[in-house]
């Protein structure tokens, strides 16, 4: 095995390892802007805070926490400090506020668990209050604004420009797969000569660049793979395996299961294509 | 259901295996072959002399099939060969056994590998050709040096190489070009005869040389050719005398 790749085969195998590893890496690396994006809105929909409007004072937001403790979709309930105020106003506005000037608030922020879409979470919310004697309004992140929308935009974006990428990088494993063809030319030749079709002859040349293109797919996918984990262990002190087999879902595989098959399919297609016409080429001589 | 009538292959069933008519055939811009005439049966030898440059090795990619006629009919083993469909080509071509002038192998493999590849087409494994390989490369006298890569042998060897290997699918058509060029006279006139007996199993032999000599090697049809026009010389002698 050491020495069967020799020469041009070696580092054709190279070439289309690369490309295999540069397509599965973007795809890998579309998949974590992915969760990030997902992450990010999620944490935007986990989140709101509910107006007390009455009763009205300390009362009014004892009776609205102990009335959100049973209300749907919340899993906490805190009533906003002036502390926790100043803090978030200073984030918004860049400036620090003193918490003593900030009066007394009706708010309370509360934390929601994952719903179905299109689920009226204000409204249950809401409901839920109002049995409880309290008149509130519940202020969810807006779907327009303040980020609303643009990580489901940014993931389609990163998705696609993760196939258009894997589409270039098969193009040129399709190209350099040519050169196989071109290194197999005598063995097109000898077998026109001798009576090859087309598709035999192409076939023979094409099964050979599949084969090396499946290996090196697997090779760069596998590469692909192991850099990915070691940065996420990097990036995630603490990461253990079993939260990482929690973490990685099965679309993420996607880019790891492809590039090999995906790398064969382009190089056999680029081989086939190459040896068809040279088959065309040796079966006429005028 | 009764097949359709195609004269081209009613040709090929009463033993004619090619008929060129009026056949003019070329490279490029210059025409090589003109108005050739041409036929051989079924178990018959042609010896094709000339000059160099006379039209011989153009004739033989005729017949292979490399080349298409640019007038006149071309009729091999059953088929119009200017009509013909690239599949139906390559059909034909796999029931032509050719030694070419200069014959071409995949290098690196052996000599047994190469010869076998025309039985590989055809679908064989190699348990079952494995025993008609071995008796060719016997019969071709190659011995041990099937073995070796073919860029290992030497030129007489490449030579009994490309015959095994024409010989190899049990050709209708034997096709040699300058056979024997670089070999000694002795094993140029064994390359020959061992051409000539292909005749008992039915093929018809077309063998191109400049060496007139070699028409006394086996019962045969001497043609001439000469820019391109090529002539019938005179009918194969009666085998008998040749025994």
């Amino acid at each position: 095995m050491r020495n069967a790749l020799t020469g041009v085969e070696r580092a054709l195998f190279l070439t289309l390892a690369f490309a295999a590893f540069a397509a599965a890496a973007v795809g890998l690396g579309a998949r974590a802007f992915d969760h990030m994006a997902s992450n990010y809105e999620n944490a935007r929909r986990g989140y709101a805070v509910v107006r007390v409007l009455a009763p009205e004072g300390p009362l009014g937001i004892a009776a609205a926490v102990a009335a959100l403790e049973s209300a749907p979709h919340v899993t906490s309930a805190e009533p906003m400090t002036a502390g926790r105020a100043a803090e978030l106003l200073a984030q918004w506005g860049g400036s620090p506020v003193n918490a003593a000037d900030i009066p007394a608030l009706r708010l309370i922020e509360i934390d929601l668990a994952p719903a179905a879409p299109h689920t009226d979470i204000s409204g249950d919310i809401v409901a839920s209050l109002a049995q409880g004697g309290v008149t509130a309004q519940v202020i969810e992140a807006p779907d327009n604004a303040s980020g609303g929308g643009l990580a489901a935009r940014a993931r389609t974006i990163a998705l696609w420009a993760s196939i258009g990428f894997a589409l270039v990088m098969a193009v040129i494993i399709s190209l350099g797969a040519r050169g196989l063809a071109a290194r197999r030319r005598e063995l097109v030749t000898v077998m026109t000569d001798l009576g090859a079709t087309r598709g035999q002859a192409a076939g023979r040349i094409a099964d050979e660049a599949a084969i090396l293109g499946l290996y090196a797919g697997l090779a760069g996918a596998a590469l692909a793979a192991v850099i990915a984990i070691a940065l996420l262990f990097v990036a995630m002190p603490g990461l253990s395996v079993e939260s990482l087999r929690r973490m990685i879902l099965p679309a993420d595989l996607a880019p790891i299961l492809a590039a090999p098959f995906v790398a064969a399919i382009a190089a056999g297609a680029g081989a086939r294509a190459a040896a068809g016409y040279f088959h065309g080429q040796a079966a006429r001589l005028g | 259901m009764a097949r359709p009538y195609n004269p081209d292959l009613e040709l090929f069933e009463r033993g004619v295996f090619v008929r060129l008519t009026g056949v003019d055939a070329g490279y490029g811009p210059a025409t090589v072959l003109v108005g050739v005439d041409f036929e051989i049966r079924s178990g018959e030898v042609a010896i094709i002399t000339g000059p160099a440059a006379a039209g011989k090795t153009t004739l033989t990619h005729l017949l292979r099939l490399a080349l298409t006629p640019r007038d006149g009919r071309a009729v091999i083993l059953g088929v119009d060969t200017a009509r013909a469909t690239s599949s139906v080509r390559a059909r034909v071509k796999r029931r032509i056994g050719y030694v070419g002038e200069n014959p071409v192998f995949i290098e690196h493999w052996s000599a047994y590998d190469n010869i076998a590849m025309p039985l590989k087409l055809t679908g064989m494994k190699p348990a079952e050709y494995a025993h008609d390989v071995r008796e060719l490369v016997d019969f071709v006298g190659l011995g041990g040096a099937s073995d070796l890569a073919v860029e290992k042998l030497s030129g007489a060897e490449r030579r009994r190489a490309a015959l095994a290997r024409a010989l190899a699918a049990k050709p209708n058509l034997i096709l040699a070009d300058d056979p024997t060029a670089g070999m000694s006279p002795g094993d140029g006139r064994r390359i020959v005869r061992l051409l000539g007996e292909m005749r008992r199993v039915g093929a018809a032999v077309v063998i191109a040389t400049q060496d007139e000599t070699l028409a006394d090697c086996a019962p045969m049809d001497r043609w001439r050719i000469e820019r391109g026009r090529l002539t019938r010389v005179a009918e194969e002698a009666a085998a008998e005398a040749f025994e």
